[in-house]
């Protein structure tokens, strides 16, 4: 068997593993709802959404929750004893739910959003997220979120509060202000 | 060591954080610091890690090639994310790994192979090493010992070494690969907190030793931009050593780079001259004033674990032979390495490099299906490879 042959099959063995509905089960089960909203659409302050957020990304979050070593009390207890299995599940669960703009979204600053645009500009944040913010596998989507989790986490990542699958971000945000991470935050919530 | 580099760290990272921006954009992640204008574009980025469990028939070992009369097998899987690998006297195998923050135990009980989660919840604890029955291990500047422990494998207690070994906290290429050199010293790199920056040389971009205790501090290398594999000759003793060069110079230049520290404390390079490559970013000295690398190992190959096979199962040419897992490239349009080498030496030490463990690169997709990352002799003279990205072990055996 070639090298092509064997990655396909190891490709066709983990669209397998992913599956969507035992994940909402599994979500039913973990009350995920209570904080993530119940279509993954979050309306606690500072909780994300998660509908239609990167598989890979969440597979990759939740296990590091798992771990211990991104330390949200929160999650503690949600994840415990949760297997690779069923966090593939979940991932597959949430990137099922569509995402959309936000209801509650208020206008948009002008001032803010030019702020915002230029950060994001000169930090290449299109780069990875691509220009649609959409993101892609273990880069997260970060349009359509909550404007104060963006804000929230984008200042934990300056501030070394909170870490990653690698350095990436943390060292991204590095010498923003406060008031810059609260334009880049609108700026980002306000994309289409 | 005087440095003066413009145009790489942005003034900024020198104001007060509340000026950086609003004057000068600040310090780009250290990956991204060098990346010229002309590259601005490319979305080149360091490959996800999987941190998920791949099951046994999803591991590509039936992909994977050696040279004629050697076999390769799944010897252990199950283990996300496992690098070195190190030999406790009892036969215990150890596994360290970088995101997921566990060390491994694996070990033959009854004749069954049993996999572990030793310790978990570490910062890339990526660094093992054993001597006289304990484990220490080095997560990132943190270093850790746990005294006996194959007695001691499911509730370890290690000692914390932290303050005695006193390394940089600076995260990135802060991960360590570690050894016990033939004088009993502890080995361990301090790689540089960027891609290519300025850098104080008697903090960054060396390697160093200690007496286990963590006292008695000498510099072995410098010069060295972030080497995460070395060893040391079975019959000199000497350190041979392998290093990543700098990012964002051209998917051909500069080249990672094996070498051998013949005189203590020698520089061998960082920041000026990477490989024979005299980088156009950085003025000041030139590749002649520093001793060649051993062996130029190819653009962004990414050298892991460096091992001397000690065992003598395998033919003649290949008893102290290095090997060298490539784990592979990320800053090139066309992945590099993804394979294990082997490089020994020919008629007047000449030495010579070919490849051993290969399959690990899709060519016709420019895809990679796993990345060799550590690097171990067993005492029944087979070797045992680790792969990441399926975190898998092979072992590679000779004749029957």
């Amino acid at each position: 068997m070639g090298a092509a042959a064997v990655m396909a099959a190891a490709l066709a063995f983990s669209a397998q593993a992913q599956d969507a509905a035992r994940g909402a089960a599994l979500a039913e089960a973990r009350n995920c709802a209570q904080c993530h909203g119940p279509r993954g659409v979050s309306d606690t302050p500072i909780i994300p959404s998660l509908a239609g957020q990167q598989a890979e990304f969440t597979t990759l979050q939740l296990i590091l929750f798992r771990e211990g070593i991104r330390r949200v009390p929160a999650m503690v207890e949600p994840m415990r004893g949760m297997s690779d299995q069923q966090i593939e599940d979940l991932a597959a669960w949430f990137a099922s739910l569509p995402s959309e703009r936000r209801a509650d979204r208020g206008p948009a600053n002008p001032a803010l959003m030019a702020r915002g645009a230029e950060i994001s500009a000169g930090r290449n944040c299109n780069a990875c997220h691509l220009p649609t913010y959409a993101g892609r596998a273990n880069i997260p989507r970060i349009n359509h979120q909550r404007e104060d989790f963006l804000e929230h986490t984008l200042a934990e990542y300056r501030d070394g509060a909170r870490v990653g699958t690698d350095t990436n971000m943390n060292g991204l945000m590095n010498g923003l202000t406060d008031g810059d991470i609260r334009a880049l935050a609108h700026f980002l919530a306000h994309q289409e | 060591m005087k440095q003066h580099i413009r145009s790489l760290l942005a003034a900024g990272i020198m104001l007060s954080p509340a000026l950086a921006f609003a004057q000068a954009p600040a310090a780009p992640p250290a990956w991204q610091q060098g990346r010229p204008a002309e590259m601005s574009g490319s979305t080149l980025a360091p490959h996800a890690p999987r941190l998920t469990v791949t099951a046994p028939d999803a591991i590509p070992v039936a992909a994977l090639r050696v040279p004629e009369g050697f076999r390769v097998e799944l010897w252990a899987s199950g283990m996300p994310g496992i690098r070195a690998m190190a030999l406790g006297p009892n036969g215990t195998v150890f596994g360290g790994t970088r995101v997921i923050g566990r060390v491994y135990a694996i070990r033959d009980v009854n004749g069954q192979r049993q996999t572990s989660t030793f310790m978990s919840g570490l910062e890339q604890p990526s660094g093992l090493a054993v001597r006289d029955g304990a484990l220490y291990i080095a997560a990132m500047h943190r270093v850790l010992r746990v005294d006996n422990v194959e007695a001691n494998l499911t509730n370890p207690q290690p000692v914390d070494l932290t303050a005695a070994f006193g390394q940089a906290t600076e995260a990135h290429h802060g991960w360590k690969h570690i050894a016990f050199g033939p004088d009993g010293r502890l080995y361990i790199p301090r790689g540089v907190p960027c891609n290519i920056c300025d850098t104080d040389g008697d903090r960054f971009a060396l390697i160093e030793s200690w007496l286990p205790n963590g006292t008695d501090r000498r510099i072995e290398a410098r010069g060295v931009r972030n080497s995460v594999g070395f060893d040391f000759h079975p019959r000199t003793g000497q350190l041979w050593f392998s290093n990543h060069a700098r990012d964002w110079a051209g998917n051909d230049n500069p080249s990672d780079t094996l070498h051998v520290a013949a005189r203590r404390g020698e520089h061998h390079g960082y920041p000026w001259c990477a490989g024979g490559f005299q980088d156009p970013a950085v003025n000041g000295r030139l590749c002649a004033e520093f001793p060649p690398p051993a062996l130029i190992l190819g653009p962004h190959v990414a050298p892991v674990g460096t091992h001397f096979y000690t065992g003598t199962a395998f033919p003649e040419r290949y008893r102290g032979a290095m090997f060298i897992p490539l784990a592979g490239s990320w800053n090139r349009e066309r992945l590099s390495g993804f394979e294990v080498i082997t490089v020994r030496e020919g008629e007047g030490g000449r030495l010579i490099r070919e490849p051993f463990l290969t399959g690990f690169r899709d060519e016709a997709n420019n895809r990679f299906i796993g990345r060799p990352s550590g690097a171990l002799t067993m005492p029944d003279g087979s070797l045992l490879i680790s792969d990441q990205q399926n975190g898998a072990i092979y072992r590679i055996s000779y004749g029957r």
